[in-house]
């Protein structure tokens, strides 16, 4: 499938005066292939929205390249902007005018048919809003109201910043079945920054994971989830006194596998086999009360490839590493591309 | 062409253009209002009638004084002061009296009526009127700017056309139509009201040829005055990208700004003309065409005049309104939008 998006190396560094440099993009890559909904996720800060403001000509860049359909962006961009609906951080419009009137004049400004206005609001349910000046509209309406400015063109390419933000459950039910709908039935491809991941895991046909600047993974969903399940096994004892004791077995058995003991239970990861396990702690007479595997979902696989995972007894604000896991992006990616499916950068 | 009309419509479609609009219609109305019942076109009978009776009470005050040379001397006279005054009292007692009483007071020194010259009079009305229809669309379009940058709909627009350039000369063209149309609606507006009101209530006078080429050329001048301070007040808000500052700037150099030139021109005698110091010098020589300033030789006190033209003015006027321009170009096409 062609790639509809193609960054390489992209590079963005802010810079103010008295103030040290902040490498917002350090050589960030990304693909997106056509007719897919593709997930751009992220910590905070880790450079979501500035490589979206980079691709729609927002920002300079200071370093690698973009394409969009095969044009070189920023300077092709005039030349492929008609086929691009975008919408880049939060939705802000002029606060007097009415939704109608607002996408009226971004019709008119791109020479759009009048009648494309009544289509899209209808599309994004806001049809008997329409009349109402902006000031009055919710976070969710606004949402919509953004999302229908994007879909004015007729996009073969939609770029969406956090489209579920201020959206009720029955609008993130509308809004992913309208860009599922989009993306499977209209061929349009969807891109998509989100802190939601659950909604991204609903939503997205593949995705990209970003930190601080670079990418750590890409790939489909279901294989970047998979890459990191069924390795992890839960076991507890039915003595739970022994559990030392099984630790030293386990890692004394096979090389390659790692426990850890959390409380009264083991956590075993790099096991062939559940029962492996099993059989292992009882050829040394300690016997099992529990086994399970654990399945991460999108969530434990974000926090653990952009290393934001809460860890006992360490607090963590959002967006910042864990301690002691502040690898480069480039050592975090290598340690991605050994331990789990998917296509690692 | 479609992005021009979509920001001319935006633009049009503002609130602050519909309230400005009213403000300058209505703020011409009462200058209107002012001149109808301020302006006469002569006495009526009564005017004249109480002018005669009050004439004919200070001639016969006079005659009265004339006629008694102790008239200031009586013990019960409320005059006995001028005999003690020092201008008064040295004059021969008839001029004291005429000095006092007005002597041969005719009825015209008591009629006081105004009578509205619109030939003499109505081009600075209709040239004040251009300048604050000028001011007020330069702070519009400053407005219309800096809340589409603060609002985030500038952003939003750059994502559907990314050439900043078409963008940002769409904006500038609307603002410029805008004040075109604004200036020269407010103008026919101006001029109908103030000619009717001189018809009626005074005299229009003598606007023969060369009144109609000398108007025109001055009002004419003060409509693009009107233009140029709209691309100043678009380009401060593109640079400041918020109305606020554009305004700031505006407002401050119109009070804070002129009021320091004011000072330096006064400390300053090594400046032989520091009246060159303030913009109004140059905005009055490009609007009347010509401007003698001198200078007075403390010495022999002999003028050295200097003459500014409408071209010399038009010349410094245009090279900072391009200034402006260009700044906000380069800042547009060069900074990152957000």
């Amino acid at each position: 499938m062609p790639s509809v998006i193609e960054i390489s190396g992209l590079r963005k560094t802010y810079r103010k005066l008295l103030r040290q440099p902040h490498n917002a993009l350090d050589g960030l890559d990304m693909e997106v292939a056509a007719g897919q909904v593709h997930g751009f996720l992220g910590p905070n800060g880790s450079g979501k929205t500035t490589t979206l403001r980079a691709l729609l000509g927002l920002i300079g860049t200071d370093g690698g390249t973009m394409r969009l359909f095969g044009e070189a962006v920023p300077r092709r961009l005039p030349h492929v902007i008609a086929r691009i609906g975008a919408v880049v951080e939060s939705p802000q419009f002029f606060r007097h005018f009415s939704g109608r009137l607002t996408l009226q004049l971004l019709a008119e400004s791109a020479g759009l048919a009048p009648a494309r206005v009544d289509e899209v609001l209808e599309q994004v349910g806001l049809r008997d809003q329409a009349k109402q000046s902006v000031k009055g509209y919710s976070l969710g309406m606004r949402q919509r109201l953004a999302v229908a400015q994007a879909l004015l063109k007729q996009p073969e390419l939609l770029v969406l910043d956090e489209p579920a933000n201020g959206l009720d459950p029955a609008g993130i039910h509308h809004m992913r079945a309208l860009l599922q709908w989009l993306a499977h039935e209209q061929g349009v491809t969807v891109l998509v920054s989100s802190h939601l991941l659950s909604e991204v895991q609903q939503l997205c046909d593949s995705m990209t994971i970003v930190s601080r600047g670079r990418r750590i993974v890409d790939g489909k969903v279901a294989d970047i989830i998979a890459g990191h399940s069924g390795s992890q096994l839960s076991v507890r004892l039915a003595d739970a006194g022994q559990i030392r004791e099984a630790v030293e077995v386990l890692v004394g058995a096979e090389g390659g596998v790692s426990v850890a003991a959390e409380r009264e239970r083991l956590v075993v990861t790099g096991a062939p086999e559940a029962a492996w396990v099993t059989k292992t702690l009882a050829d040394a007479g300690l016997y099992l009360s529990e086994l399970t595997t654990e399945t991460k979902n999108l969530e434990s696989v974000f926090l653990e490839l952009t290393g934001t995972a809460p860890q006992a007894g360490q607090a963590v604000q959002v967006g910042q590493p864990v301690p002691g896991t502040e690898e480069t992006p480039a050592a975090a990616a290598t340690a991605a591309e050994t331990a789990i499916g998917g296509d690692q950068r | 062409m479609n992005l021009f009309k979509a920001e001319l419509h935006r633009i049009a479609r503002r609130r602050l253009t519909l309230l400005f609009g009213l403000l300058a219609v209505g703020a011409l109305l009462v200058m209107t209002a002012i001149m109808w019942f301020n302006s006469s076109t002569g006495p009526s009978g009564a005017d004249l009638a109480a002018a005669q009776e009050m004439a004919d009470a200070a001639n016969a005050q006079y005659e009265t004084c004339a006629a008694d040379e102790d008239y200031f001397a009586a013990p019960d006279s409320e005059y006995s002061w001028v005999e003690e005054d020092p201008v008064l009292g040295e004059m021969p007692h008839e001029q004291a009296c005429a000095e006092l009483f007005w002597g041969d007071s005719q009825p015209e020194d008591f009629i006081y009526v105004y009578t509205f010259q619109f030939d003499q009079e109505g081009v600075f009305l209709l040239i004040g009127v251009a300048i604050v229809t000028g001011l007020l669309v330069m702070l519009l379009a400053a407005s219309a700017i800096g809340a589409e940058w603060s609002s985030g709909g500038m952003a939003n627009l750059m994502v559907w056309h990314p050439n900043r350039l078409k963008v940002w000369g769409a904006k500038l063209a609307a603002a410029l139509v805008l004040c075109a149309v604004a200036v020269a609606a407010m103008l026919v507006l101006a001029f109908a009201l103030l000619y009717l009101t001189a018809s009626v209530r005074g005299d229009t006078g003598t606007m023969d040829g060369p009144w109609w080429e000398h108007t025109l050329a001055r009002v004419g001048r003060t409509a693009v005055l009107a233009l140029g301070m709209t691309v100043i007040g678009s380009a401060l808000a593109m640079l400041g990208r918020h109305t606020a500052i554009a305004g700031g700037v505006i407002v401050g150099y119109l009070t804070v700004g002129e009021l320091l030139v004011t000072f330096v021109r006064f400390g300053a005698s090594g400046i032989k003309y520091p009246d060159l110091l303030s913009l109004y010098t140059w905005i009055g020589a490009w609007i009347e065409g010509r401007m003698r300033l001198d200078h007075w030789d403390p010495v022999t006190g002999a003028s050295d005049p200097m003459v500014l033209t409408a071209t010399d003015a038009g010349l410094l006027l245009g090279a900072i309104m391009l200034v402006f321009a260009g700044l906000a170009t380069w800042s547009f096409a060069k900074r990152d939008a957000a």
